[in-house]
This record gives C-alpha cells, sequence and structure tokens, in this order.
C-alpha cells in the first residue's frame, strides 16, 4: 500500500521536478552569467575562486559520493594538476587549452597508477592510502626542487591564453570558469544519469553482489578514480591561473579536509550539492575568516554538525526535510 | 666509516625515543579502533591539549611532575566527555563517519587551542636534575630525553600489561575478539567503550606532556604525530596492540635514518613503504582477520 501511493507520488511529482529543475537551472545560469553587471568585482573573485573550487568538489563526489570511495587525499589530483598546468604555463606556453591539456595528461599518467594500487582497497583502508598518495605527492612537490622551486612554489605563473588573447583576470576569468564549471556539471549530471552512474552506485551499495551480477567492480572503481582526479587536475590547473602561482601547500592534506567539507556540506552523493558546498564554503571562509579569529573552531564545528545531523548535506535538505513531514503526517 | 657510523647510530637513538612517545599515541589509537570502530582523527588534537595543559598548571605554580600527573587526569575526562556528547552517537554509522565527525572535532579543538593559548611555539625547560648532558659512545645526548623514552615505554608496558593481565583487560580483549559474545555475558559494551576513549585520550595527553622540553609545544604539534600514528597503527594491523608496537618502531627509526640520507625524500618513502603494505595486505601485518 504504501510502496504504491509513494510511486504515484514519485511519478507525479516527476514531471514537476523536472520543470523545476530546468526553470531553476536556468535562472541560475543567467544570474552566473550576468553576474559581472551585477556584482563587485571582489565579489566575482570570490565566485571565481567558489567555481573551481566547485569542480574540485564535484570531483571528490564522483568518487566519494557515487562510487563510495571516501578519499582523504584528494588534494593529490588538485595540487598535481596546478604544478603541471603551471609548469607548462610558465615555461612553455599560456595557452590556457594546451596548460590544461598537459596538465590532463600528467594527472592520468598518475592517477593511472595511483589508482591501480589504491582500488584494491575499500572504507578506511581507501581512506587512509588515499591519505598516503597525496603526501607523498606533497613531500615530492618540496622534495623535486629542480621542478617545483621547492617550499617557495611555482610562482609567477603568467596570465591564460585564449586563441591568442590574453584572458585578464576579473570578468573575462571568471566567465571562463563559469563555463567550464557548468560544462562540468552537466557532463557529471548526464554521467551520473547513464548507466555507468548506476553501476556505480551498485557498486557503493554492495560491492559483492554487483561483482556477482557481473560488474566489473575493479574496473569500474579505477574509471572513477581516474576521471575524479582529472576533474580535480581541472580545477588545479584553472587556480593556478587564478593565483598566477601554487605551493605544497596544495597538496597538503589539509587542502584535503577542505573540498571534504565542501562536498559533505553541500551534499554527498547529489548532484548540485558540491556547488552549493563550495559556494557556501568561500563566501563563510571570507565572512568568519574577517570577523572570527577562531575560522578553524567554527569549520570544525560546522563539519562535526554536518555529518551527525545532515549526513546528506544541504542539497539533502529538502528531501530531509520532506521525509520528517511525511513521518509526521502519518 | 666510523664517523658515519657514529651518524646512522645518533640517527637511530634520536629515533627511537620519537618512537617511544609514538607508541603511547598509537596504542590509544589502536584500542579505540579496536573496540569500538572509531577511527579518532581528533587523538592528534589530545596530545597537543596534553602540552598546553601541561604550561597552564605550571604557570599555576606546580612543579613539572605534579603538571604531568595532573595532564592525563585532565584529558581523560576530556575524552569521557567528547565520547559521551559526540562519538557515541556514530555507533550505528560507517566507520569512515566516525573518521570525518572527529576530522572536524580536531579542528575544532586546534581551533580552540589557538584561540586560548595563541598560535605561537612555547618551550617548556626540562624539570630539575634533568637539565644536563650524558655521553654515549662519545656523542652527546639530553638526559631527559632518555628519562622522558624510558618513562614512556614504561607506560606502553603497563597499558599492555593492562589488557593482559586485569579484569579491565579481559572485557577489553573479550570485546574486540568477539563483541556480540561478549555482550552476551554480561560486558557492557557501551560501558568500556565510553572508558577506553577517555583512557586513550589521558595517554594520548600525557605524551604530549612527557614531550613537551623535548618537541615543544605548538598548536600544530598533533598533527604530525598522528599522520604517524596512522601509519604505525594500519601497518600493524588497526586494533592490534602487538603490531602498532612493532610499528612504532619501524616508523620512527625508518622516519630518523631516511631524513638522515633522503632528506626530504624520505616522508615519501614512508608512506610508500605503508601503501605497499595496505596493498598486499589490506589488514595490516598482525591483524588477525576478526579485530581489523
Amino acid at each position: 500500500m504504501t510502496l504504491t501511493s509513494s510511486t504515484i507520488g514519485t511519478a507525479a511529482s516527476g514531471r514537476t521536478s523536472a520543470l523545476v529543475t530546468i526553470g531553476v537551472g536556468a535562472l541560475a545560469l543567467a544570474a552566473i552569467l550576468a553576474a559581472p553587471w551585477l556584482a563587485k568585482p571582489f565579489t566575482i573573485t570570490l565566485l571565481t575562486e567558489a567555481f573551481v573550487l566547485a569542480i574540485w568538489a564535484m570531483s571528490l563526489n564522483l568518487l566519494s559520493g557515487h562510487a563510495g570511495l571516501l578519499s582523504f587525499g584528494h588534494a593529490a589530483g588538485f595540487g598535481l594538476g596546478g604544478y603541471a598546468a603551471g609548469y607548462f604555463a610558465r615555461e612553455v606556453s599560456a595557452d590556457v587549452i594546451l596548460s590544461l591539456l598537459f596538465a590532463e595528461a600528467v594527472v592520468f599518467i598518475v592517477a593511472a597508477l595511483a589508482g591501480a594500487v589504491a582500488i584494491r582497497l575499500s572504507g578506511v583502508a581507501f581512506s587512509i592510502v588515499s591519505l598516503c598518495i597525496a603526501q607523498v605527492l606533497y613531500q615530492v612537490a618540496i622534495a623535486w626542487r629542480a621542478v617545483t622551486e621547492g617550499m617557495d612554489g611555482l610562482l609567477g605563473v603568467p596570465l591564460p591564453r585564449l586563441f591568442g588573447a590574453t584572458i585578464k583576470n576579473g570578468a573575462p576569468f571568471y566567465i571562463l570558469v563559469s563555463v567550464v564549471m557548468m560544462a562540468t556539471l552537466a557532463g557529471l549530471a548526464l554521467v551520473l544519469k547513464s548507466p555507468f552512474g548506476a553501476t556505480l552506485r551498485a557498486i557503493r551499495t554492495n560491492d559483492i553482489r554487483a561483482a556477482s551480477i557481473g560488474i566489473d567492480v575493479r574496473l569500474h572503481k579505477w574509471l572513477a578514480f581516474v576521471i575524479s582526479w582529472m576533474l580535480a587536475g581541472l580545477a588545479g590547473g584553472l587556480m593556478v591561473f587564478l593565483k598566477a602561482g601554487t605551493t605544497p601547500m596544495s597538496l597538503h592534506w589539509s587542502e584535503s579536509g577542505n573540498v571534504l567539507i565542501m562536498t559533505i556540506f553541500g551534499g554527498l552523493g547529489t548532484i548540485v550539492g558540491p556547488v552549493l558546498g563550495a559556494v557556501c564554503f568561500v563566501f563563510l571562509h571570507d565572512v568568519l575568516t574577517s570577523t572570527l579569529a577562531i575560522w578553524q573552531f567554527v569549520f570544525g564545528l560546522i563539519f562535526v554538525v554536518v555529518v551527525i545531523a545532515f549526513p546528506s548535506g544541504l542539497a539533502g535538505l529538502p528531501a530531509q526535510f520532506g521525509k520528517l513531514r511525511w513521518r509526521f503526517s502519518r | 666509516m666510523a664517523h658515519e657510523l657514529n651518524f646512522l647510530f645518533v640517527n637511530i637513538v634520536n629515533g627511537l625515543v620519537y618512537g617511544s612517545f609514538l607508541l603511547l599515541t598509537s596504542l590509544g589509537l589502536s584500542l579505540v579502533f579496536g573496540l569500538g570502530r572509531v577511527v579518532n582523527f581528533a587523538h592528534g588534537a589530545f596530545y597537543a591539549l596534553g602540552g598546553y595543559v601541561l604550561i597552564s598548571v605550571m604557570r599555576v605554580g606546580a612543579g613539572f611532575w605534579l603538571a604531568l600527573a595532573v595532564v592525563p587526569v585532565v584529558l581523560t575526562g576530556i575524552g569521557l566527555a567528547l565520547e559521551a556528547g559526540l562519538i557515541r552517537r556514530l555507533r550505528k554509522r560507517p566507520e569512515v563517519d566516525t573518521l570525518l565527525a572527529t576530522f572536524g572535532l580536531s579542528a575544532m579543538l586546534v581551533g580552540g587551542i589557538e584561540y586560548l593559548w595563541g598560535t605561537s611555539t612555547t618551550i617548556v625547560k626540562p624539570p630539575l636534575g634533568f637539565e644536563g648532558i650524558v655521553q654515549v659512545l662519545s656523542n652527546d645526548f639530553p638526559i631527559y630525553r632518555f628519562a622522558a623514552a624510558g618513562l614512556s615505554l614504561l607506560m606502553a608496558a603497563g597499558v599492555l600489561a593492562i589488557v593482559q593481565w586485569t579484569p579491565l583487560g579481559l572485557r577489553i580483549r573479550a570485546i574486540a575478539d568477539d563483541a556480540e559474545m561478549a555482550e552476551a555475558i554480561g560486558v557492557d559494551r557501551s560501558r568500556l567503550l565510553w572508558q577506553v576513549f577517555g583512557y586513550a585520550a589521558g595517554l594520548a595527553g600525557f605524551a604530549g606532556a612527557l614531550g613537551a622540553p623535548i618537541f615543544a609545544v605548538h598548536p600544530e604539534m598533533g598533527l604530525s604525530i598522528l599522520i604517524d600514528s596512522f601509519l604505525v597503527v594500519v601497518l600493524g594491523g588497526l586494533g592490534s596492540l602487538k603490531g602498532s608496537t612493532i610499528g612504532a618502531a619501524v616508523v620512527s627509526v625508518t622516519k630518523a635514518v631516511g631524513g638522515a640520507y633522503l632528506a626530504d625524500w624520505s616522508t615519501a618513502l614512508l608512506f610508500l613503504i605503508v601503501a605497499s603494505v595496505l596493498v598486499a595486505r589490506p589488514t595490516g601485518i598482525f591483524a588477525t582477520g576478526r579485530i581489523a
């Protein structure tokens, strides 16, 4: 009985929710692209950073939310992509497409190898090995001075160029980042609705049963790992242009913690959650660090409250409250 | 040649001193996981809090040894309160949720430390009678270093003895071995997890306070020893105390000797070793299937 009524409910609300999604999406798209004419330059800088971080958070969400492999070292792909793109832009060509392609090639090679090792594990063991991998890269960034310039970091990365024209900081770079971010969001939404996405969720739910119905679990975990790292590398490459450089701190495990909180706060396993999480993170960070000396305390408190009380994050709030209302109305 | 051997010797000795502290933090981490499946990322923050509580108690006028005795009491209290207020809510959740929640808790504690005590590094003088230098094979070592290492090894031996030979230890082993069966014959699992979490926090705080005259006190001091303790515990097998003991020696000596010859590359080497061990044996070297 319950089953039938809820099924009908979903079918009816399915069409409405699709319309709502399209409407909200179109509004958000317009607002994002109109922002440079509406908002202050400083807000645009913050938004640019938030959207770069959103790409990174979406990449973590693919691996940890959908494939169920909780990475505690997701700074790895981000920092590596940043170093590769920054090095190429400085030493070879500042063309943004070439730099990002070079970064993706480097990230692919490292992720293919690291992934082949890491996906043999699951649960907490995977979390700790992913932390180990990121720390190895962090140490390499410090020790390999000839390329990375050690603790000083890779500085003086030029402004990006696209088809021969320099992309200035501010509105032009913001538009570029917004387009890449929305393309990533749309691409991931399609991928996650595809059989590939369903397969990942099957593995997350129960990898032994998934294997028993003929899914190649290791292959799919590896693919999720590599795609996730490459998206993180894309974000890292954009970040290096935004900041005109990078340091080993981009690979530090505290950065892995930052991207985790963005993703979890926004909603692990949802689609738009990581974008909401990244935007909230950047603006909260900006407000709190300028008014409060205890940003780290507040950061930790939010983390604890979300994990304990709202495990599905911001994007999961409507569903969580919906369930509550449903429970009360019975 | 003799000079090189001596260089190696000094590094191994310093590594083992660090290893004795690492052992104290790792034992607590391992016990808490073995019993309650809690991956406690806040363990390093307890270590740091130990150093700061020591400083505050000494400022009030207490001597070093009295302050050192007060620290584990305070930290056990903090650990008990946090378990009852927070960690307990995660009992029915997957292990990774405990990792996430304690990660947040760690940020809260470190942020709190920075707010209360500031971000600067505080140097703690060794206690009276331990300021001198001792010569071993014509190398100078501060006496306190050996005294502290000896005391922490004694504490670690005490922990192992309690687990092996006391009624409390019997219950701990019973829960770690087969929680349902132990509960069926009357062991109060919930209460035991609460106690052990508190004692582990006390032990970590004690290590932080005891190490203060050697490693100095600063807000982030717990983070590096936490990462090392994780390496120790996964290397030895989460939940295996024997594994933690051997793991602490392996990690600390690798770090010290590697650091002497490979400089910044040594930590990368250590992480590679741990990652390869985990891939070959996902439960760690010594864990029996049931405990980890």
